[in-house]
């Protein structure tokens, strides 16, 4: 791993941390939700700190270069927390709709009875 | 037999009244339901006024939902049958006892208005449409079916749950093809349709292509998985 790639890891990773942390005293973010990005920013920082982590992983799985699985490691886990959010989404319009429909079935407006 | 026509209505202030006055007229012993779907037009405010049995869901949820919201009316209001209903006027209400009746004779669970079948040929892009989805739901399902597009359908007491308790199911082709491959009766009856009577119609090219292509996908795909 490049010095250089050891720098921006450490950078976006404390720019991401800045960014969740501020989510969080906006009450734009869950807690919950939060702790993927901390974790994701610890993980790049020690990835940063230590590359023999890296080295070492990249020459047991055959990469090429170990930035090559740093690169590959982030986009596997960006995508399965796509994945997740997507689900989640899925789930949240399923709840929505749900709602909706049991707040319009709670006051329905009757025909008034026929006229004959 | 008690039969509710469930009519979800998104922005039909342009013909919502005259459509419900002809099924009531034409269709006396006829329950109906509209499905306000959180229209942001006057649809709300003539249902109101006239007292047109309805109910509102507080914002817009889309066709699948709104029809669902119909079948858990009709789900726990004991109905028999439901038949979905265009509030724009398309369907005529004169058909809905033929319907009724192939429902009943031929122990079917879903019954289908079919243009084709009363001699109407669906040209152009819509044909072409409509004869790809035959063959897929052909195919997948064992059912011909001449107009699986026909948006006026009725649905027996079974059919009702399904789609009141069912997860993800919409009033469209690819639900008929699922329920006649697990072993539901699909039926048609000749039927004639009109222009819709006012409003607007969805049919543009990104709807068209949304559509299709969901269709195609879950009869093709993702219903071998449900």
């Amino acid at each position: 791993m490049s010095f250089s790639l050891r720098v921006l890891c450490i950078v976006g990773a404390a720019a991401t941390f800045l960014i969740v942390t501020n989510s969080i005293r906006r009450s734009r973010m869950r807690m919950d939700d939060a702790i993927f990005w901390v974790v994701m920013c610890l993980g790049l920082v020690i990835v940063a700190i230590f590359p023999g982590i890296a080295t070492t992983l990249s020459q047991l799985l055959g990469f090429q270069a170990p930035s090559n699985f740093v690169f590959l490691a982030v986009i596997a886990i960006l995508l399965i927390k796509l994945f997740t959010l997507s689900t989640e989404v899925s789930a949240l319009k399923s709840r929505v709709n749900e709602l909706a429909q049991e707040e319009a079935l709670r006051s329905p407006t009757e025909a008034p009875p026929d006229a004959d | 037999m008690r039969i509710l026509a469930v009519i979800p209505a998104y922005n039909e202030e342009a013909c919502i009244e005259q459509t419900v006055r002809s099924l009531v007229e034409t269709c006396p012993d006829i329950d109906y339901l509209v499905v306000n779907d959180g229209s942001t037009d006057a649809t709300g405010r003539i249902l109101d006024e006239r007292g047109l049995a309805h109910v509102d869901l507080p914002i817009n949820t889309g066709l699948a939902s709104g029809f669902q919201t119909g079948m858990k009316y009709a789900q726990r209001h004991g109905y028999d049958a439901a038949v979905q209903f265009d509030a724009d006027g398309q369907h005529l209400p004169e058909y809905i006892p033929a319907m009724a009746d192939a429902l009943v004779e031929q122990d079917a669970d879903v019954v289908i208005a079919s243009r084709v079948l009363a001699g109407e040929r669906l040209g152009g892009a819509r044909g072409i449409g409509s004869r790809l989805i035959s063959t897929l739901v052909h195919l997948t399902g064992g059912v011909r079916l001449t107009d699986p597009t026909s948006g006026m359908r009725m649905y027996n007491a079974r059919m009702i749950r399904l789609f009141a308790e069912g997860y993800d199911l919409t009033p469209e082709p690819d639900t008929i093809a699922l329920v006649a491959r697990k072993g539901g009766a699909v039926v048609e009856i000749p039927a004639h349709m009109q222009e819709r009577q006012g409003g607007q119609s969805y049919l543009d090219l990104s709807h068209v292509v949304r559509y299709m292509a969901r269709t195609c996908a879950s009869i093709l795909l993702f219903q071998w998985f449900r």
